[in-house]
């Protein structure tokens, strides 16, 4: 499922959290990725970042935290129309397509084969993914 | 010092998990105020007895010890089975650095102080070790006697197994690891089922009480983050001190200890742990190899109870305060 970077906000959505991690640094390659990917050196703390994922939008959130490297915190939210419930089927689905295009990004040592397989270990790959 | 709330609300407690779990665990839950959380534990056996202190790992509760314990009790010892903070029926804080391995190993601390704890014997698994054995280090003067198994106290990895990135680091990865072990519930789900030597019991008779405390994303916090101070980068690491303080005093250490480990162990491997602890402390009894994978009380539980029973008999000492 492709991973698209945007800009524009859609508009009359809310933000549903799906997904956060208190701490990114322990392997700061990842931080890396996102700072390269949405800019963040020169604008950390304006918009939060955008991914569509096949006409579903994210929103990426980076929070600081006093004594650690921008970004110290993501979260990942779902931009779901309105007050209508959010699919979480396709909810996970799009979030494996997040995880893969994340590890594709960073590269090196990470890898698709290695992430797809340790899912499939824990069977927890989405079916369609 | 009571949580204010404590007094009027009612936790969940082991009857609370239904029959096959309270039939198998029939023990009084109680609750201690830690360092500001809710710390779960149980208390059996007569009070002047020497007090033999249980300590689970990850993603695991005092459960893990049930078939452990009676063999412990039938001889006459005091066991403690405390839940860890963040697993079991203990809280299970958000707020990230609650999870820090130095918070952990207090809370552990804050308990025996507060039992008036004396003459202990540690038996410490996985994250049971780096904990407890701060813990025992910090009230050294109130140790008896130690177990270990499946577990290690330094800094550097000593398994290939945590330096792969297949599974290991990706599960220990930013996002991956919270979204795959927390999100999705490998942990204790699916982890735990291919980490015994038979499957089947696990299915059937034991996985369902682990994975009903940990029931929501939330619960599962501490499964995803504890796995991060596990010393992999020097320039990243976040308990790498707590670790060469951790070894250093482990060495230092001379009290009658013993080592049990599982045959199929496949994460702490026994051709690579075990010698090393024979190295940190020679005098240790053992290594006891018993049937069992990482989860080595599921398959051998009565066993290891057996086990630590004869030893505690020729080496756990009552102390003055007893």
């Amino acid at each position: 499922m492709p991973v698209t970077r945007i800009t524009k906000r859609p508009s009359d959505t809310r933000s549903v959290p799906v997904l956060s991690d208190p701490d990114v640094g322990h392997y700061p390659e990842f931080a890396a990725f996102l700072v390269e990917t949405f800019e963040l050196a020169e604008k950390p703390l304006e918009s939060p970042g955008l991914l569509d994922v096949d006409g579903q939008v994210y929103e990426l959130i980076f929070i600081g935290r006093s004594g650690r490297p921008f970004p110290a915190a993501i979260e990942i939210a779902a931009l779901v129309p309105g007050l209508e419930p959010m699919n979480t089927d396709q909810t996970d689905k799009d979030l494996w397509a997040i995880m893969e295009w994340l590890i594709e990004g960073v590269g090196e040592p990470w890898s698709l084969e290695a992430l797809r397989t340790t899912a499939d270990i824990y069977r927890v790959r989405p079916p369609a993914a | 010092m009571p949580i204010p709330y404590q007094e009027h609300t009612i936790y969940r407690s082991i009857k609370d998990l239904g029959p096959h779990v309270a039939s198998r665990y029939p023990y009084e839950s109680k609750f201690a105020n830690v360092n500001g959380w809710r710390m779960h534990y149980i208390d059996e056996g007569p009070r002047q007895a020497p007090p033999v202190l249980l300590l689970h790992g990850n993603p695991t509760w005092g459960w893990l010890w049930r078939d452990t314990i009676p063999p412990l009790l039938a001889a006459g010892y005091r066991v403690i089975v405390p839940d860890q903070i963040g697993f079991g029926l203990s809280e299970h804080p958000h707020t990230p650095s609650a999870h820090s391995l130095d918070n952990h190993a207090a809370n552990l601390v804050a308990l025996i102080d507060q039992l008036e704890l004396s003459g202990i014997f540690f038996v410490c698994h996985d994250w049971g070790g780096p904990t407890g054995l701060s813990a025992l280090l910090t009230r050294h003067e109130r140790a008896s006697a130690v177990a270990v198994m499946s577990t290690w106290a330094w800094r550097e990895p000593a398994s290939d197994f945590h330096r792969a990135v297949m599974p290991w680091l990706t599960l220990h990865a930013p996002l991956t690891g919270p979204h795959i072990m927390g999100r999705q519930g490998a942990f204790p789900g699916r982890s735990m089922y291919l980490s015994v030597v038979d499957r089947k019991h696990m299915l059937e008779d034991a996985l369902s009480a682990y994975m009903s405390v940990t029931p929501d994303v939330g619960d599962r916090r501490l499964t995803w983050q504890w796995p991060r101070s596990i010393p992999v980068n020097p320039d990243t690491d976040i308990a790498a001190d707590r670790f060469e303080w951790l070894e250093a005093g482990v060495r230092d250490l001379n009290i009658p200890s013993t080592i049990i480990w599982g045959r199929e162990e496949q994460v702490f491997t026994a051709d690579v742990f075990t010698p090393v602890w024979h190295e940190i402390w020679p005098h240790a009894e053992g290594t006891h190899m018993v049937t069992g994978n990482h989860f080595l009380q599921e398959d051998s539980g009565a066993e290891i109870g057996d086990l630590l029973v004869d030893f505690a008999r020729r080496n756990v000492r009552i102390t003055k305060e007893a």
